[in-house]
């Protein structure tokens, strides 16, 4: 299912929270949700489920969510991993969500068995870690099989175990034409885990593409070349106007090129290759460089 | 909207709070039923079959009932719960619809329930303490109530515990609006209305509960009680229906 959001758009009193925000989440693929703390994340997620008034709207295979019923068939929700009554047992706050979809007693114990917590099943869930209410809350949005997921910082409080056990189910669940919007604060996990990403910043749309095209656009990102005839190399290299500097004994690096292309100039010339690599940032670099600017709750420096 | 149903009904009735305040509704009825019965007269006189059944209506079983009512939408905020419930269910009318019917069939079930609890208490009671015929006495003062009345007192003062509820998203303050303002301030409103010979007349004429309870006691001299209380009720109702649907959830 197709999900597109359109002029997204939401004020708190003077603060311009989400700002005429749109893009497209494609079925069969996890769509990363990346932005510094405050940019909107959270808010936008609340807009596109109609949870908080605001402008524009979200479309899921063309239409509003409300002519997909039963709802909960079409898109599951984790937006908060303490959204349960701490007193009502995780068994009967599964019973209770799947009565929309009129989800059986066998798929709840199924599910809790998914997530990995059966055993608590009938406990109440005051008690749980973050991370027990994190798979509650994954359980619940899970329960009816919907064709969309979209879950607010899944990983938080999840240990490393559970962390990979996520993201192989996210992706498992994205491989079946499914689409999985996920926000996350944990870049080195996201890197791992989205095909495509939606950065924001202050509300505002930075980045909505694939993970490989926001990788490219770093500064850092370059093709490192080591050959006994790198001093002939970044003459040829020179002569054509590409830039490269000297990176240790016969090895050049050379930004904003790509392997191709000076593998090409390098056969051209009949200059033998001992490697020819890319050097690209990684996505904490990019994301650094491109909200550094929209951060809205900026820390103090350290002396 | 049978889903919704549903699901308001696994909501309430998979929390333990609602089976203890049922249960002591239950308990306080029948202290209050029984109390005057088996005390002997204490200057209550005979007491009817259709007094008895008034009692349920006394603000302190009310007040049992009214936090099950708060809790219909306090639960849901204090929890965050209610984002899970209209991502579920995005049509808001819809699910105060289905919570207002589920509200309404809980009163009754529990206005049932403390009827027969009445019931076996009045079957229990000394002979000369409970008459078929003569008038009888209403605990809430006045004659006694109709059947009709005591159950639908009991849901408008649960409709309006839960509307402040839904006004203000805090669960206290709907369970102690209705209770402070029926009890207290409504008492000490009529008592500085005395003192200031005549000039405050009016807001006395208004009161919600006094109206209310003066409706429900077939106070004859106040013949508009049940439109003054029915125009509280529906306009705390109002107001919550309109924050609800505008507010973000």
């Amino acid at each position: 299912m197709r999900i597109e959001a359109r002029n997204l758009d939401k004020h708190f009193r003077k603060i311009h929270a989400v700002d005429d925000l749109s893009f497209t989440v494609e079925p069969g693929r996890v769509t990363g949700f990346l932005g510094p703390n405050g940019s909107g994340k959270s808010t936008t997620m609340r807009l596109m489920l109609g949870l908080d008034n605001g402008g524009g709207e979200t479309l899921f295979d063309g239409q509003k969510l409300n002519s997909h019923l039963p709802v909960t068939r079409t898109i599951g929700a984790h937006l908060d991993a303490k959204f349960f009554h701490p007193k009502r047992s995780a068994y009967a706050h599964l019973r209770m969500l799947g009565a929309e979809a009129g989800i059986s007693k066998a798929r709840v114990h199924e599910v809790l068995k998914l997530v990995g917590l059966e055993s608590v099943a009938k406990k109440r869930p005051g008690g749980f870690s973050l991370g027990m209410g994190q798979r509650l809350g994954l359980a619940g949005a899970i329960l009816a099989d919907p064709q969309v997921l979209m879950l607010d910082e899944p990983a938080n409080g999840l240990d490393p175990q559970s962390i990979q056990w996520l993201r192989d189910f996210l992706k498992y669940y994205a491989s079946n034409g499914r689409s999985v919007l996920v926000s996350s604060h944990l870049l080195s996990e996201m890197e791992l885990l989205a095909d495509d990403l939606v950065v924001i910043a202050r509300g505002k749309l930075i980045a909505a593409e694939s993970m490989p095209a926001f990788l490219s656009r770093a500064t850092g990102s370059a093709v490192v070349v080591r050959s006994s005839q790198s001093e002939k190399l970044s003459e040829i290299l020179n002569a054509q106007g590409i830039a490269s500097t000297s990176d240790g004994a016969n090895t050049l690096v050379i930004p904003r090129q790509t392997t191709d292309r000076i593998g090409e100039i390098a056969f051209t010339n009949g200059i033998a290759l001992s490697e020819l690599s890319p050097r690209t940032a990684s996505l904490e670099q990019v994301f650094l460089e491109l909200t550094d600017s929209g951060q809205e709750y900026r820390i103090g420096q350290t002396s | 909207m049978i889903s919704n149903l549903i699901y308001e009904w696994r909501r309430l009735w998979s929390v333990r709070a609602t089976w203890i305040m049922t249960f002591v509704y239950l308990v306080i009825t029948g202290l209050l039923g029984a109390g005057p019965l088996f005390l002997g007269d204490g200057g209550f006189g005979t007491q009817t079959w259709k007094g008895l059944y008034s009692t349920n209506a006394n603000v302190l079983c009310l007040v049992m009932l009214s936090v099950v009512a708060s809790q219909f939408f306090g639960h849901e905020y204090r929890y965050g719960t209610i984002r899970l419930t209209l991502t579920e269910f995005p049509k808001r009318e819809r699910v105060l619809l289905a919570k207002t019917l589920l509200l309404g069939a809980y009163v009754l079930i529990s206005t049932f329930l403390g009827w027969a609890v009445l019931g076996a208490i009045g079957t229990m009671a000394p002979q000369d303490s409970l008459s078929k015929n003569g008038s009888g006495w209403n605990l809430n003062g006045g004659e006694p109530s109709e059947l009709w009345q005591v159950v639908l007192f009991g849901f408008s003062y649960c409709l309006i515990a839960m509307s402040i509820t839904m006004i203000t998203r805090n669960l206290a303050l709907g369970i102690v609006f209705p209770l402070l303002m029926s009890s207290i301030i409504e008492g000490l409103i009529q008592v500085f209305a005395t003192l200031a010979k005549g000039k405050m007349d009016w807001i006395v004429e208004v009161l919600p509960f006094a109206n209310g309870t003066a409706w429900l006691t077939h106070l004859s001299d106040q013949p508009n009680a049940g439109l003054i209380f029915a125009a509280w009720v529906v306009g705390f109702y109002l107001i919550a229906s309109a924050l609800f649907f505008k507010r973000d959830a």
